[in-house]
């Protein structure tokens, strides 16, 4: 398991697999991967929903329940009541008004869905709220009145706790029990953003690869360039071109064979063109069954393992 | 678009060209969606986004064949994400889930879990019994399952005349107290019914163990009354809310027990498709139970303090009770 990555191709799926990708399946029967929400993001929205609540319930005490009491050490015992009454219907409504998403998850982009690729049901709403109720806030409270029981009863409450915090910590969809009884998943946002394509025609025949040049890399090279090319768009090109780009350009040049000689201020030209040429290499190569994940595709064909 | 000027375009970049509109589109849609909810949408709009969801669906596929551009394949994972969600959105309004749980669900799922609710109230009887029993052999057993707090003063230790003024001690506070004493008693009741209900997972054992307690602390309070000839006064005290409220806990744990069933019984499922099955009644159960306890609040701060004749009272107690029972057996049955 904690294997070293030997190759930075190999880091990046270890990185990739740390994401924790969920896969789930729609009747259409192509599986949408969506992310886990992280621990850290699920809890920060959880306080902002609670603060909301205690507010909300802090507003119906100073306008209806105060001003009617004369009793002094009474408002506590409303308060908690009236918590109990406004919470669970708030998470069960905001999540069904708003898909899954209650104003704290809001903030922090995340959202519930399914589990089963059927989206989310109002029984698994009202399910993974209630258990919400038992399994964090009960608790909770308790260990707030630990004073009063004596340190049996906070101990079990502390260890509790602590179990029902591990839960989701330790599980593989970070899905607490009430998710689990539920078949709910908290998911994070997705953003759709489409820059335009990268690949372009070359004007001229500049630049021509032979085909063993283009055999040297894969797809995790390919898609590496990419991102470097997306910070140094094509309509750079007839700009002085930065040391990033002279050096990425000599490196390839270096890496493929390539012997003609590039002019400095040709090297961002040089790139696109490279890309252009590798990924229609790539694709087609893809096409006929031979995916070329990295340039250690050679080697790993030779001794499959 | 890009390599106008030189040759064709890449396959997957052509790919692109074609769909990126209709992507848009969806884009915009789903925007929509989001910011307005489903019932926003005009009928041509929620078909097109039903159709272009489709469509992306099957870019989507085709992209991760035949694209290596991560750009475009991470566009349209995400897109497909949103577009997933928007489509597959709850498409209920809240209004007709409220009113389906009362007319339908609610009463189909106490009917299906008939077994678990007479299971539960038979635990709770067990305990009443034991308490009585061993009441009779041995009055100090009293304060081993009555705890002080509970007791006030109800204890074999006090005079009849003091048991009898606890039962009918006419109120004479302001109302708003009673309120305050309500809230207090749904909000401590509920916070049993979830326990007795979400522990039910563990096997049973935590519900079973709940339902003896009550049922040990009530049999103990019937056997000191029963002793001092007032066991017809305090069955009148005891069912204005006590109908409602027990019932409610023998629900609550009657939903903790189907949990508890799938776990020890999962039949041909796995446990966890067991348990989420199961959850589907247990869930509505513990709505019920709620609700109930809701009603149980009110009517052990108002009636019960308000009301201080035993006939009156049991009139009102068994009166909630049949048609708390009347709504689970008469209420949501197919016609047929």
């Amino acid at each position: 398991m904690s294997r070293r990555p030997a190759t930075p191709a190999q880091a990046a799926h270890l990185d990739a697999r740390r994401r924790r990708l969920f896969a789930l399946t729609p009747p259409e029967g192509v599986a949408v991967r969506f992310e886990v929400a992280p621990i850290v993001a699920r809890f920060a929205a959880q306080t902002f929903d609670l603060l909301i609540t205690f507010l909300a319930v802090g507003a119906i005490m100073l306008v209806f329940v105060i001003p009617a009491l004369q009793i002094p050490i009474l408002p506590s015992v409303v308060f908690f009541a009236l918590i109990l009454l406004v919470r669970a219907p708030y998470y069960i409504l905001t999540e069904l008004m708003w898909n899954g998403r209650t104003l704290g998850k809001r903030l922090m982009s995340i959202r519930v869905t399914g589990v089963d690729g059927r989206g989310l049901s109002t029984h698994a709403v009202v399910a993974r709220n209630l258990m919400k109720e038992v399994e964090v806030f009960a608790p909770a409270t308790f260990l707030l009145a630990a004073e009063s029981m004596g340190w049996v009863w906070s101990l079990i409450t502390l260890v509790w706790i602590l179990v029902l915090i591990l839960v989701p910590a330790f599980h593989p969809r970070r899905q607490r029990i009430g998710d689990i009884l539920a078949g709910t998943i908290v998911v994070a946002d997705p953003k759709p953003l489409l820059p335009p394509d990268l690949s372009r025609r070359p004007q001229s025949a500049e630049f021509v690869f032979s085909d063993a040049q283009l055999s040297h890399y894969g797809r995790f090279e390919l898609q590496t360039l990419e991102t470097f090319l997306r910070a140094h768009p094509a309509e750079k090109i007839d700009a002085p071109p930065s040391q990033a780009v002279i050096d990425v350009a000599a490196q390839i040049q270096r890496k493929i064979g390539y012997h003609e000689a590039v002019p400095d201020t040709r090297a961002l030209a040089f790139l696109h063109a490279f890309y252009t040429a590798q990924r229609e290499f790539l694709e087609r190569k893809r096409l006929y069954g031979d995916d070329r994940a990295d340039k250690h595709h050679a080697r790993r064909d030779e001794n499959p393992d | 678009m890009d390599g106008s000027g030189g040759g064709p375009q890449l396959k997957s970049a052509r790919f692109r060209a074609q769909r990126e509109a209709d992507w848009r589109a969806l884009e915009r849609l789903v925007d929509r969606h989001e910011k307005a909810g489903g019932g926003q949408l005009s009928l041509e709009e929620a078909q097109d986004l039903a159709r272009l969801y489709r469509k992306a669906v099957n870019s989507l596929a085709a992209a991760r064949e035949i694209s290596l551009d991560r750009a475009l394949l991470a566009y349209l994972e995400s897109l497909v994400q949103r577009a997933y969600l928007a489509v597959y959105a709850p498409q209920e309004t809240i209004s007709g889930v409220v009113g389906r749980f009362f007319s339908r669900s609610a009463p189909k799922a106490m009917r299906a879990s008939g077994g678990a609710i007479a299971l539960a109230a038979a635990a709770m009887a067990l305990g009443a019994m034991i308490a009585a029993l061993l009441f009779r052999q041995d009055a100090e057993w009293y304060y081993t399952f009555v705890p002080e707090g509970l007791a006030g003063g109800r204890t074999p230790d006090a005079a009849t005349q003091d048991l009898r003024d606890a039962l009918f001690e006419p109120f004479d506070g302001v109302v708003i107290q009673l309120s305050v004493f309500a809230s207090y008693l749904i909000s401590h009741n509920v916070r049993v019914a979830l326990f007795g209900f979400a522990l039910g997972v563990f096997a049973c054992a935590p519900s079973i163990v709940l339902l003896i307690y009550n049922g040990l602390v009530l049999g103990s309070f019937a056997a000191l009354y029963a002793d001092r000839g007032l066991g017809y006064e305090l069955f009148g005290w005891l069912s204005v809310h006590g109908v409602t409220e027990l019932s409610a806990i023998v629900i609550a744990a009657a939903g903790g027990f189907r949990l508890g069933f799938a776990v020890l019984f999962p039949g041909a499922v796995s446990r966890r498709d067991a348990l989420r099955l199961a959850s589907r009644d247990a869930v509505k159960l513990a709505l019920v139970a709620v609700l109930m306890l809701l009603a149980a609040g009110f009517l052990e701060a108002f009636p019960r303090q308000l009301v201080t004749d035993t006939e009156a009272r049991l009139v009102i107690g068994w009166g909630v009770g049949a048609a708390w029972l009347a709504w689970f057996l008469l209420a949501g049955r197919d016609r047929s």
